[in-house]
């Protein structure tokens, strides 16, 4: 089971054909980026909300990942790998990370497209607070996971949309819950 | 097409006591602004910056290109394989040429009628009669051309050959590659300075700007961008690079090279051009669906206007920024019949 698995149901053959699986550059990548923004709003001040999702190193909030690993902390450039409940790993970098403006920016540095369907991924996140509740923005930038021309439909643009979308959507809902019920 | 010449000869028979006595190029009327989400094209009015019309083009367009006479834009659709003309004054389709591959990088010719489309999949690059939708010639450059130039005097074009690390130097009178010069990490726009002698490229990779001069065909210089920048234009005597995934734009002195400031825009700048009086660089921001306008001697943000969703603006995007060129009679054949003697 992939991330694919917090997904909105778009159907994924987990054997893709072997030609969508040769390496390729980690480059290259489609001609149109896709973009994906969910946010979800949180019964609970700001400071307690960042104090969870700021954390670079533990991304345990979010129930497709297993293990966190990484090391830098919360300073740029720190790395992490992710592990999800049926072993994929993904590897991530920090590119900022601002306690004033309550945002962090990442990328994915190196993943199978069989883990997730997407390359060039970049992500925001960002809160929002007002009185004792936080709005969480999470948004993501990314090329489909078919580098080439004519992708097939488990690897094109819809496919990346449909997996990232599950991702936030299944993240911001298992967050609330865990900040609102404790 | 008849129309055409009568009223580029119109603007040229007017503006012939300039020759000799250069007035300053008028400013841009319009930004034309692909979308490549939401699959259209924003007309931006710069005297009110807003936007005042917006079509459909399909195929997800990203690059542009405009005529010398700026009557016409053409947009590449790399999802569509196609490439979309466009009336600029009617804001209607005119047509579609279908091309091979992903066709991304575009630039017009300022003479001799054509147009050349890189495709980001292979090593091609294609010489088009964007008026008659033929195909003019076929050469291979370095691998997944992406921003093209052309010089102001239409001898060379220039391809940031994005895979290959390099630029590609083709003659456009014999229409064959004659050099390649390696420059940075993942070269994406390319764009001459004012001067038309040095080319700069963002190179994608290696977060900086390679500087050729085109007269000693070697590198001769570089500069230190943002993270992952993406397009370069000239203004006031600066170099103004986007910052993809910086959110910024790096503003450097184009004599010295050296950084002069980092100026905050909105989410994912991509597409840059300049004002031809050099007053003002718009900025297409991808993330934010913005037009964002820089003052060019404050480099200071001054104005925003919502665009299309995902607007990328990659290439030539001011319409009436070109129409100063009618001025050159170099410039006049664009819009005669006769340009197609010089094809390649």
């Amino acid at each position: 089971m992939s991330l694919r698995g917090f997904g909105l149901g778009a159907a994924f053959v987990a054997l893709l054909p072997v030609t969508a699986m040769l390496p390729v550059t980690a480059w290259a990548h489609g001609p149109t980026r896709q973009k994906v923004v969910e946010t979800v709003e949180i019964n609970a001040p700001l400071e307690k909300v960042w104090a969870v999702v700021s954390n670079f190193q533990d991304m345990s909030w979010h129930p497709a990942f297993v293990k966190t690993e990484g090391t830098g902390g919360n300073d740029v450039n720190a790395t992490r790998i992710l592990t999800t409940k049926d072993g994929g790993k993904i590897n991530e970098k920090l590119d900022k990370w601002d306690a004033e403006k309550k945002m962090l920016q990442y990328e994915i540095t190196e993943v199978d497209v069989k883990v997730v369907p997407v390359t060039g991924y970049e992500s925001w996140i960002t809160l929002k607070g007002e009185g004792d509740k936080t709005t969480m923005e999470w948004k993501g930038k990314f090329y489909r996971g078919y580098v080439n021309n004519d992708p097939p439909p488990e690897l094109n643009d819809d496919a990346a949309v449909a997996a990232i979308t599950g991702v936030y959507k299944s993240g911001l809902e298992a967050l609330k819950k865990k900040l609102e019920g404790g | 097409m008849l129309l055409r010449t009568a009223l580029a000869l119109g603007i040229a028979l007017i503006a012939t006591p300039a020759l000799a006595d250069p007035e300053p190029a008028p400013a841009a009327s319009e930004a034309l602004v692909t979308n490549q989400v939401s699959d259209s094209l924003s007309f931006v009015d710069l005297a009110t910056f807003k936007s005042v019309a917006e079509i459909k083009i399909g195929g997800k367009p990203a690059g542009i290109a405009l005529s010398p006479d700026g009557f016409r834009a053409y947009l590449t659709s790399p999802d569509g394989k196609t490439v979309t003309v466009v009336d600029t004054k009617a804001r209607a389709v005119l047509r579609r040429i279908a091309v091979e591959g992903g066709p991304l990088g575009i630039a017009a010719h300022p003479s001799n009628g054509l147009i050349y489309v890189a495709d980001w999949y292979s090593k091609r690059l294609t010489a088009i009669d964007p008026e008659r939708g033929e195909t003019r010639g076929q050469i291979d450059v370095g691998s997944s051309p992406s921003g093209i130039a052309v010089t102001p005097d239409g001898a060379l074009i220039l391809t940031a050959d994005r895979d290959s690390n390099q630029v590609s130097i083709v003659d456009a009178a014999t229409f064959k590659s004659v050099a390649a010069i390696p420059v940075g990490t993942r070269p994406f726009g390319i764009t001459l300075d004012p001067s038309g002698i040095r080319a700069f490229t963002a190179n994608v990779g290696s977060d900086d700007v390679t500087v050729i001069d085109l007269n000693q065909r070697n590198v001769v210089g570089r500069v230190q961008a943002g993270h992952h920048p993406y397009a370069i234009a000239f203004a006031n005597g600066h170099g103004f690079v986007t910052n993809q995934s910086g959110g910024t734009v790096t503003v450097f002195n184009a004599a010295t090279l050296a950084v002069e400031k980092t100026i905050e825009v909105g989410d994912t700048p991509e597409g840059i051009a300049a004002d031809p009086t050099g007053n003002f660089v718009y900025v297409a921001c991808w993330f934010a669906n913005t037009l964002e306008r820089i003052d060019a001697a404050t480099l200071a943000v001054t104005g925003q206007a919502a665009v299309g969703d995902g607007p990328r603006a990659f290439g030539s995007f001011l319409s009436g920024a070109s129409l100063s060129s009618a001025n050159d009679p170099k410039a006049l054949p664009a819009a005669t019949p006769a340009a197609g003697r010089s094809e390649p």
